[in-house]
């Protein structure tokens, strides 16, 4: 049985406050057994909460982000109107999503109809428990935290080719099989990344993964091999545009086509969760390249010791999001930078050039880890 | 699902013991799914059930400490059955219609097949009892990953290198094959290049 490495502080603070609270209540209900069933249950209850607050919780960030990063990117200023620098506006728009009426076009299948977002949200929330967001901050701290992640990445593809054929839809059926086909093969080579810097750091769980890359800012997995970790950075960061189905390689919902691809019918609450599951995978996928390459919750420190000492009086925690959202930015730049290869360029890319390199890079890795 | 989230903890502190309780209910979704991955008319349907009936067997192998097959069950059988599913959208017209009614003879022979199956399983689990109380109890780190790897990999008595290398040899051969086939030959190559 996997022994969990991390301290617990808030697991044993509600352990240890259970026993005080039960003491008021009348005898009958004082045992120990039932205090750590209970301790158990408000533990479970504080993670599913935590989960769901970082998720829910930042997806208008991200949203209000992405209008202001397009709009400036396009030269215009983006919402502007309702709060300061419309800052309410996406709240708003949330509002109004989840008050529209809810209904399946006619000979939709409804049960695939309704059941395709709530597939689509599932592995983005199982990875979000498995990402340590400090020292002792984890939910799921499992051993097998690559193969997990690799694993859960099968539903979001299965929901998008549901919700896509569910629909009755011609443009909602070929946007499905487009990202159907799409995220398939980028998979493999996003697994294969993941596998690199599992061979790189001897060990599959997130947490070991990133106290392997303690000390300065060149033990990062990105600079600590040289040209190699970069070149991974790259390629991970390729692969997770394709697999999120972001632009440049959103062929699947290209508007201009497919008039919203696998979402067309969709609206209310279930397209508003398929919207969800897209920027939860956004801050999974960045949280994953801060990992796997930037040190995670580490901090930059750059080897003179009077400014380390200064970095390490930051907590992980605003370590850990001041890179994810750096990331994130640069998510977003990429998306309204570069214009969309047309289908059969994006899979050539990824079977012809992608995939050989991803192997290059693994042998490469390989000799690198027995020489050195 | 999350084998550190004090699961193993629990059978000494639930009345009945955590495990049997997830186990109990992890067995009711598998069943229901699989009844339904049958009952289903319609092959999309099935086969979203039997994923969830494939994801509650990963479960169960979780409840047993077998992660790693888990793990693989998960992602073979995910990813395989979102293939068929995207073949089974390419491949078949009348999809939305109840597609396929199975004729009475094969009927009988299902029926015949299971009754025989739940005969055999029945004869071979009775006779011990000691499985029933029995802990299930393997050596610390006897499946982790680490260890998977060393089994796997090693070439003393308890190794499977030539097995491993055997099937790798097979995989090699399937990807050769797909190349092969899907590969243009240069007649049709140089056809193409006529007609531009």
């Amino acid at each position: 049985m996997f022994v969990p490495s991390v301290t617990n502080p808030i697991g044993d603070f509600v352990r240890d406050m259970v026993p005080r609270i039960t003491e008021f209540l009348p005898a009958s209900f004082q045992s120990d057994t039932l205090n750590s069933v209970v301790a158990f249950l408000v533990n479970a209850l504080i993670c599913i909460i935590a989960v769901c607050a970082v998720n829910i919780g930042s997806a208008p960030i991200l949203i209000y982000m992405e209008r202001k990063v397009c709009a400036h990117v396009q030269c215009r200023l983006g919402p502007m109107r309702l709060g300061w620098h419309g800052t309410l506006q996406t709240i708003a728009d949330v509002i109004k999503m989840l008050f529209k009426e809810v209904y399946a076009p006619s000979g939709a299948d409804k049960l695939m109809f309704y059941l395709a977002p709530l597939i689509v949200l599932i592995a983005p929330f199982i990875v979000c428990a498995l990402i340590p967001f400090s020292r002792s901050l984890v939910v799921a701290d499992v051993s097998m935290g690559i193969p997990l992640i690799i694993a859960v990445n099968g539903f979001g593809v299965l929901g998008i080719l549901l919700g896509g054929w569910s629909s009755n839809n011609k443009y909602s059926l070929l946007g499905a099989l487009r990202s159907g086909a799409q995220m398939i093969s980028y998979e493999i080579s996003f697994a294969m990344i993941l596998l690199f810097v599992v061979m790189i750091s001897g060990s599959t769980n997130l947490m070991s993964i990133t106290l392997g890359q303690e000390g300065t800012i060149f033990d990062w997995w990105i600079f600590k091999i040289p040209v190699l970790g970069f070149i991974a950075f790259i390629l991970f960061f390729i692969s997770s545009t394709a697999e999120m189905n972001r632009a440049p390689f959103d062929i699947a919902e290209a508007e201009q086509e497919l008039t919203g691809g696998y979402h067309t019918e969709y609206n209310g609450t279930p397209f508003a969760m398929f919207y969800l599951a897209e920027y939860i995978a956004l801050i999974t996928n960045s949280a994953l390249a801060t990992t796997c390459f930037l040190g995670g919750f580490l901090p930059p420190c750059i080897g003179i010791e009077f400014v380390d000492n200064y970095l390490n009086m930051v907590p992980g925690v605003i370590w850990f999001f001041a890179k994810v959202y750096f990331m994130i930015w640069c998510y977003m730049m990429v998306r309204w930078t570069f214009v969309r290869p047309r289908v059969d360029q994006l899979m050539d890319f990824e079977w012809k050039f992608l995939l050989p390199v991803n192997l290059v890079l693994l042998t490469a890795g390989a000799i690198y880890m027995v020489i050195v | 699902m999350f084998p550190n989230l004090a699961l193993p903890d629990l059978p000494f502190t639930f009345p009945l013991g955590g495990i049997d309780i997830a186990f109990y209910a992890v067995a009711i979704v598998m069943l229901v799914t699989a009844v339904f991955t049958v009952v289903a008319k319609n092959i999309l349907q099935s086969a979203v059930f039997l994923i969830f009936s494939f994801v509650a067997t990963a479960i169960l192998y979780m409840l047993l400490h077998a992660e790693f097959i888990a793990l693989a069950q998960v992602m073979t059988y995910v990813g395989g059955v979102v293939i068929l599913v995207v073949f089974t959208i390419l491949l078949t017209t009348h999809l939305g219609e109840d597609a396929f009614a199975t004729k009475i003879p094969r009927i009988f022979a299902a029926f015949a097949l299971s009754i025989g199956f739940v005969f055999v399983m029945v004869k071979c689990i009775l006779p011990t009892p000691e499985l029933a109380s029995g802990i299930v109890n393997a050596p610390a780190n006897y499946s982790s990953l680490q260890n998977f790897a060393v089994r796997l990999l090693g070439y003393d008595q308890n190794g499977f290198i030539i097995p491993f290398e055997a099937v790798s040899v097979l995989l090699l051969m399937t990807l050769i094959c797909a190349i092969t086939v899907a590969r243009r030959s240069k007649d049709e190559v140089e056809k193409e290049k006529e007609v531009k």
